[in-house]
This record gives structure tokens, C-alpha cells and sequence, in this order.
């Protein structure tokens, strides 16, 4: 009930009361757009491209952009724009473990650390701290350089250094919920501390953590991006971004090799990142 | 007031001290578990050229024929004296390794705070007294800046000013032109969350009694903001000066790597590559204790600056 609730406002078509608020802004629009066509290229790679993203022509190697190559081609001659959309759905799906891993992880530390208090709420809030002491980007590289240079390691790292940022806010709304007026009267009603949970505190925290879940995947995008930039995801002929400005970068005479795929990444976490903020407004 | 602060004072001191060790024994855990015998393989790589006799001493040192907790316990106990141990690559002192690399981090780390201040307060000026449709765009930039990656400002840097404007090379890393530019590709990301708190605060503070009180005697705009509305607004970033310490030394790996500048994270880097186990645990431990304490001195000077905030000796997110 409550989900199909929240979600018809998402779209926009429900409660007359809050239309005004609730029309789309066509930056918002296009960023949906963008999202969707990255979705489709990891989806569908091969509707998007008839070149091969593995082999290439060395006769045409470092061609700079044209209606053949749409973003030029590389040292050997294979085709970047292939490749960029080869390796949208590694750099896509590792961005969304990666916020799973967050979001199920650090919801989960939230949720126990707020809702039963006391020793587990002092004990799980050290964890966090912990967490939150060491800077981000070092967990990551550190995680992953334990786990092996691969870029699943790559997702796991950047998921294990977001938990502490889902615990917070988790930890934050279920206070902010457990103390309201509705939970009070749950309880005094003989409602269990399970029917609570499920009925009143998930539903009211829900929206708030999706929008740190969508900007966290932005977030995420750009990490798992820089880690493959360093080597520390799966090595050419993979062709994760990030990994494609890395290779790129040797090449002064041929810029569009690193402008192309950097500009594929700073368009879609620049979308995500819009349509988070407008999911926050929209709240 | 006086005892309650200092109980105040004594319970968050106890808490640092805990989420340092915990985060000691965090590493330590997430480092041991490498696959297969990597400390043994790092040592006995023979790019390393360590003789037998270096190896067994490291070995004995760590206590490596013995099981994990034990080394824990060992590791530990050389931490709380402040004792790093040595490097699996090069035999050299941890605590060498970091104190060398330590001043050219710093440097960049410093002036890329300077130049993320300045950035910000631009933004937040501009996003404020610009007329509407250019305030939207100002404001729009630290969404802009949080969403292009470290690297790509930094390799857009050297492509327009080192390859076609001839403003620096790239061959001397750490002259002042160099430090400058990857300065700022270390600024970015770190000047936009600032912007966007110091916009809020400006937001929140110019709409305040006083504002218009100053506003009615007729000061200009640039007036209010320089004598009466930056102060307040910027109280707020204080909480945020540990959370950007962070940021600058996790962005000086990627920004070292690219600007091909020695300190902190190209340490971080090598260790990387060469599963120099006590160099990653020693720097993770060491900025750790950088991030804690300048937590906790924000904890405790804020009650002493500020009367208004209260003294709360649990953590509150």
C-alpha cells in the first residue's frame, strides 16, 4: 500500500495537493534519459555498435573522431566508442553491488543500532566510527589490494566504505521515527515491535535512504572508476572507464582517448546526480 | 559547567583513543587476510633483493611463523609505543618511509585546502549576490564538481596547461607551477561539499533580524557579507574540517600518481603493488589518528568558542 503510494508521487500523477512540486524539470528529463541509455548499453551492447570492442583495424589505429568512430579509434585501431559501451555494464553492475553492499550492510547496522539501543546502538556505533575514521578512498584501496585486483574486489571495497554513511543515516531516521506520535499509538494499539518495524519505521525511512542510495551510486560510479584508473580492477582487454582514460592517457597526440570515456562518466554520474537531488526536493 | 567538561572532556578522549586501536585492529584484520603466503611472497620477491638473513630477521620481527592473533598481539603492542616496523619491499624503517614522503604531501595537501577555501567562498558569494539566473548556475556548480572524477580534472590540467600552454612540465613535479595545478585538481571535489554547507549558512543567515537591521542602515551587499554574514555561515564547516582531511589524503593518491609526485600516496601506491603489508596498515592506522583527532579537538573546543552547543557524550549522527 505504502509503496505503491510513494511511488505513484514519484511519478508524479498522484495527490492533488502537491502536484505543483511534483512536475518534472526537463534537466531532470534528460538525466533520466541519460540513465536509461547507460542502462541499455550494458544491457544491450551489441544494438549500439556493429564494432568489435576486442579487435581492431591497425591500419586505423589512433583515428581521431568521425561518422565511422564516433569517438575515435585506439592504438589498435579497435573502436572506442565500442568499447566504451562494452565496458558500461562492468562499470555499471559494479557500481550497483557496490551500493547494495551499502545499502543492505549499513541499513541493516542502522536499523539494529537504533531500534534496540543500548549496548548494541554503543557497540555497533563504534564499528561505525571506525569506519568513518579511516578516508574512504583508503579503505578501498587498501580492501582491494587485500582482495585482488579485480573489478568485483573493486565493487566489494567501494560497497564496504559506504556502509558507514547508510548505518548514519538509517540509525538517524529510525530515532527520528521511533519517537512520533503514529508509533506511539502503534504500541499502545498492541502493535509487536516486528509490526513496527515493517509497517512504520521502513516505510517512513525508505525515501530517504533511496535518495543517499542513488546519489551513493553516482559516488560509487566515480571510486570504482579511479580504482580501475589505478590498475586495481579487471586488466585490458576489459574496457571499464575508468580503466579507459588510464590506457588512454599515454597517447598526448590522441586526447580523445581520454576525453571520450571521461566524458561518458563525468554525463552519467553528473544525471545520477540530478535525479538524486530532485528525488531529496521531491520528498 | 566546569566538572561537567571535564567529564565531557574525559569520555571523548576515551572514545578516540577506542576508535584508534579498533581501526589499528580493523586494518590489521583486512591486511592478514591476503591470499595465499603474500607477506613470504613479498619478501622472498627477488626484485626486492633481501638476503636470507634480512628475511629471517623480518620474519622474527613479526612473528611470522606464528599464528594471526599472536601477530595482532605483537603488532599492537609495537603501535601503542609508536613503533611502525619495517618495509617488506625495502628493509627501510615505515616510519622513514612516511617521514620522507611526508612534507611534499603536506604541501599539497595544504595548498589544496587554501585554493578548496577561496573556491568555495567564491561559489557561495557568487551563488548569493549574482542576479537569478546566474545565481542558479553558480549554484549548480558543486554538483558539477562532485561529479567529474579526480583524475579527469587532473589529466584536463596537464593536457591544456603543461602540453599546450606551456605553464609547467610535467618532468619537474614539484616546482610551484606543478604543486599549483595539482593543487587544484586535489581542491575540486574537496571546494563543492564546503560550497554547498557555506551557501546554506548565507541562505539561513541572511534572512536573519540582524541582516536586514544592517541592511536598513544601508551597507552594501558586500558589506553584509564580509562584516556580518560570513562568520555565521561558516561556523557549520568546522564539523567538516576532519571529513575534508580525509578527502585531501585519499585524493593525494590518484593526485600523485597522475602529477608524478612522491609523497603519501605514491607510498600508498607502491605498497599496493608490492603487498607491503606494515607500510598500507601503518598509513590507513596513521590517518585514522590524523581523522580522530582533529575530531575530537573540534569536540573540544567548540563547547569553549560557542556557549551554545551542547555537551553531549554520546555520538549523534
Amino acid at each position: 500500500m505504502t509503496t505503491a503510494f510513494t511511488l505513484e508521487r514519484l511519478r508524479g500523477v498522484g495527490g492533488a495537493t502537491r502536484r505543483g512540486t511534483l512536475r518534472l524539470p526537463p534537466t531532470v528529463v534528460l538525466s533520466f534519459l541519460v540513465v536509461l541509455t547507460v542502462v541499455l548499453w550494458s544491457l544491450l551492447p551489441g544494438l549500439f555498435t556493429s564494432h568489435s570492442p576486442v579487435t581492431g583495424e591497425t591500419a586505423t589505429k589512433l583515428a581521431a573522431p568521425s561518422p565511422g568512430h564516433w569517438f575515435g579509434t585506439d592504438y589498435l585501431g579497435r573502436d572506442l566508442y565500442a568499447r566504451v559501451v562494452f565496458g558500461t555494464a562492468s562499470s555499471v553492475t559494479s557500481a550497483l553491488v557496490a551500493v547494495l553492499i551499502g545499502l543492505v550492510a549499513g541499513s541493516a547496522i542502522g536499523l539494529a543500532s537504533g531500534f534496540r539501543g543500548g549496548w548494541v546502538d554503543a557497540t555497533l556505533g563504534r564499528l561505525v566510527d571506525v569506519l568513518l575514521a579511516v578516508p574512504g578512498f583508503l579503505l578501498a584501496v587498501v580492501i582491494v589490494s587485500s582482495l585482488g585486483f579485480q573489478t568485483i574486489n573493486a565493487a566489494i571495497a567501494t560497497g564496504v566504505s559506504a556502509v558507514a554513511v547508510f548505518a548514519r543515516l538509517m540509525r538517524a531516521e529510525v530515532l527520528r521515527i521511533r519517537g512520533a506520535v503514529y508509533v506511539e499509538a502503534s504500541y499502545l494499539e498492541g502493535g509487536s515491535r516486528l509490526h513496527v518495524l515493517l509497517r512504520h519505521i521502513l516505510p517512513n525511512a525508505y525515501r530517504s535512504v533511496l535518495v543517499l542510495a542513488v546519489l551513493q551510486f553516482g559516488t560509487s560510479i566515480l571510486v570504482i572508476a579511479s580504482l580501475a584508473f589505478l590498475g586495481y580492477g579487471d586488466p585490458p582487454p576489459a574496457s571499464d572507464w575508468g580503466l579507459l582514460v588510464a590506457s588512454g592517457k599515454t597517447y598526448v597526440t590522441a586526447p580523445w582517448l581520454v576525453y571520450a570515456p571521461a566524458l561518458v562518466i563525468v554525463i552519467t554520474v553528473l544525471s545520477v546526480n540530478r535525479i538524486s537531488r530532485w528525488l531529496r526536493k521531491a520528498k | 559547567m566546569k566538572p561537567a567538561y571535564q567529564r565531557y572532556a574525559l569520555t571523548r578522549t576515551a572514545q578516540a583513543a577506542v576508535v584508534v586501536l579498533l581501526a589499528y585492529v580493523l586494518t590489521f584484520l583486512v591486511t592478514s587476510v591476503l591470499p595465499g603466503d603474500a607477506v613470504t611472497n613479498a619478501l622472498r620477491d627477488p626484485q626486492n633483493g633481501l638476503s636470507e638473513q634480512e628475511i629471517q630477521r623480518i620474519v622474527a620481527f613479526y612473528g611470522l611463523d606464528k599464528p594471526v592473533l599472536v601477530q595482532l598481539g605483537l603488532s599492537l603492542g609495537r603501535f601503542l609505543t609508536g613503533e611502525l616496523g619495517f618495509s617488506l619491499q625495502s628493509d627501510l624503517p615505515v616510519s622513514r618511509l612516511i617521514g620522507d614522503a611526508l612534507p611534499s604531501t603536506l604541501t599539497l595537501a595544504g595548498s589544496a585546502l587554501v585554493i578548496a577555501v577561496v573556491f568555495a567562498v567564491a561559489i557561495a558569494y557568487g551563488a548569493h549576490h549574482l542576479p537569478g539566473k546566474w545565481s542558479g548556475a553558480v549554484r549548480s556548480i558543486p554538483s558539477f564538481f562532485l561529479s567529474v572524477p579526480n583524475f579527469v580534472i587532473g589529466l584536463v590540467l596537464i593536457e591544456l596547461f603543461a602540453f599546450r600552454l606551456h605553464s609547467f612540465t610535467t618532468t619537474d613535479p614539484n616546482s610551484p607551477a606543478a604543486t599549483l595545478f595539482a593543487a587544484v585538481t586535489l581542491a575540486i571535489p574537496v571546494s563543492a561539499p564546503l560550497a554547498e554547507v557555506l551557501i546554506a549558512g548565507l541562505d539561513h543567515e541572511s534572512r536573519q533580524d540582524y541582516a536586514q537591521v544592517a541592511r536598513s542602515r544601508g551597507i552594501t551587499e558586500a558589506g553584509l557579507f564580509v562584516k556580518h554574514l560570513v562568520k555565521p555561515s561558516a561556523l557549520p564547516s568546522v564539523a567538516m574540517v576532519a571529513l575534508i582531511v580525509g578527502e585531501l589524503l585519499g585524493g593525494s593518491v590518484i593526485t600523485e600518481t597522475i602529477f608524478g609526485r612522491d609523497g603519501i600516496g605514491t607510498v600508498v601506491q607502491k605498497a599496493v603493488t608490492g603487498e607491503d603489508q606494515p607500510v598500507l596498515q601503518a598509513v590507513v592506522s596513521l590517518s585514522a589518528v590524523v581523522f580522530v583527532a582533529v575530531n575530537l579537538i573540534a569536540d573540544l573546543v567548540s563547547p569553549l568558542v560557542d556557549p551554545r552547543v551542547k555537551l553531549r557524550e554520546t555520538v549523534d549522527a
